[in-house]
């Protein structure tokens, strides 16, 4: 059989999706502390967050990298886990900064997209680490894998809010 | 490049001896964050200088999630642990300390009897606490001590409520546990933490009980990343010239840290590719999810890897 690709014209994306919570925290291995807005710093990253350029105080800030300015984690994921592993994972417990829901994370490496008023721009999906398992007490390390969340850097910065809407650039 | 964080950056905010040779330190967040939480009775391990890290339990309460509260007996005859604290902790001090780990699960219904000897007191102090925070008094302490107890106003409220008995092994017998355990039936849940003839006492006095009714508090390494049963090997660096034996308590990546050696560890878990590095002879045992059969031929994912000979020769 003779299989022909569909038009390879690209398609627009067309999810929307919304902030849900906003977390930072100071320093390693602290709890993730929950906000209800977060002010983004373009090129650098989240105001008293761990991995603020400048000011690195992370579990991995020895390993600079642009794309740890601000990180996403799926609300969709949390169900998830719930559902295939039995794992209560909550909001402060992945140590990304932001959970949206409606956001196709996976999807967005290399793009830009809309976080309230900042321009966002993926740089990689996250990767679990043991770490995680070290302060939750928790086996998460294989459940999160493929579904860790999303790195991004910041290219316009601005205050943003749980509630925000989150687009497609 | 910056040194990697390992451990919780505390500073010490109160010292105080409350009773003679025993001093109390108060850990806490150098802004009052919140600090990462802790069963009753959990344990932390100081890092006081380089190669010296040394184990103390928590004595506050979980709820109490600003501080950690720790007692230390100045051990003269030590291993220089308690004497660094003693002579060298003061306020303002700043010291990394290990994420919490163990602690007591404390009984919801059935008697809680905790068995301690002297400084041992405190993990108990702080279930103690705990326990009476959330309004429950079931529990009683059995304290030996050789002499005074150290600490007796930490645990004033449960003297006072008499859930305290007290034994002075420098003017009588050390107590029976097998006695004291007997009175309470076969429901209560034991703890003991002390010496070791102690905690040998309280072995051979429970030794037929459930593990679900006993527990003996010794402090335990952190969870992941290690394989106790693993034979020990050499590690050596070709390039750098280094070499190190790897024993099971530090594992593969401890030993590299050891060695200051130019690899970047990140997930430790064997998947994101961070920490590939090529190996001339072992050969290594290969946990990883990422290399391919022909790539393990001469590559090898450190963070979860080990050896199954006797040496271990990376190519950096």
């Amino acid at each position: 059989m003779n299989v022909q690709p569909t038009s390879m014209q690209q398609v627009k994306p067309t999810w929307s999706g919304v902030v849900r919570y906003l977390h930072a925290t100071p320093r390693a291995f602290l709890p993730m502390k929950s906000f209800n807005e977060l002010t983004l710093v373009a090129g650098r990253g989240i105001e008293g967050d761990r991995y603020m350029i400048g000011q690195e105080a992370g579990f991995y800030s020895h390993k600079p990298e642009e794309g740890r300015q601000v990180t996403l984690f799926e609300m969709e994921t949390l169900e998830a886990i719930e559902r295939d592993a039995k794992i209560k994972l909550l909001p402060h417990e992945h140590r990304r900064n932001v959970t949206v829901e409606g956001v196709p994370l996976n999807h967005l490496v290399g793009r830009r997209f809309w976080l309230g008023a900042t321009l966002l721009e993926a740089t990689r999906l996250s990767f679990p680490c043991r770490h995680i398992e070290e302060i939750l007490e928790k086996p998460v390390f294989d459940p999160l894998i493929h579904r860790s969340g999303l790195n991004c850097k910041i290219l316009v910065g601005g205050v943003v809010r749980v509630g925000d809407i989150v687009r497609p650039e | 490049m910056a040194k990697p964080i390992k451990t919780v950056q505390t500073v010490v905010t109160a010292v105080d001896e409350p009773a003679r040779g025993v001093k109390r330190l108060v850990l806490a967040d150098p802004d009052d964050w919140e600090l990462p939480p802790f069963r009753p009775g959990a344990h932390i391990d100081l890092h006081l200088a380089k190669g010296l890290v040394r184990t103390y339990s928590l004595c506050n309460e979980p709820t109490d999630n600003r501080r950690y509260e720790i007692a230390v007996k100045c051990e003269a005859d030590g291993r220089g642990g308690s004497r660094f604290v003693h002579e060298e902790l003061r306020v303002g001090t700043a010291l990394g300390v290990s994420l919490p780990r163990g602690g007591l699960k404390t009984h919801d219904q059935a008697l809680n009897v905790f068995i301690a000897g002297g400084i041992g007191v405190t993990p108990f102090v702080s279930a103690i606490r705990d326990l009476r925070e959330k309004g429950r008094t079931n529990y009683v302490l059995h304290w030996a001590s050789s002499g005074h107890p150290v600490l007796p106003g930490m645990v004033a409220d449960a003297f006072a409520d008499g859930h305290v008995h007290l034994y002075n092994t420098a003017i009588e017998p050390r107590p029976s546990l097998a006695a004291i355990l007997k009175q309470y039936g076969d429901e209560a849940g034991a703890f003991c933490c002390g010496p070791t003839s102690m905690l040998d006492a309280f072995d051979a006095a429970t030794a037929s009980w459930p593990a679900e009714r006993k527990h003996v508090e010794r402090f335990t390494p952190p969870a992941f990343a290690r394989d106790d049963n693993a034979a020990p090997y050499t590690l050596v660096l070709a390039q750098s010239k280094k070499e190190i034996v790897v024993r099971p308590e530090i594992g593969l990546v401890g030993a590299l840290e050891e060695l200051e050696a130019d690899v970047s560890v990140s997930c430790a878990g064997g998947i994101c590719g961070s920490c590939r590095t090529r190996w001339l002879e072992g050969p290594p045992i290969h946990n990883d999810s990422v290399l391919s059969p022909m790539q393990r031929q001469h590559e090898v994912m450190v963070c979860v890897a080990g050896c199954a000979g006797p040496r271990l020769v990376l190519d950096i």
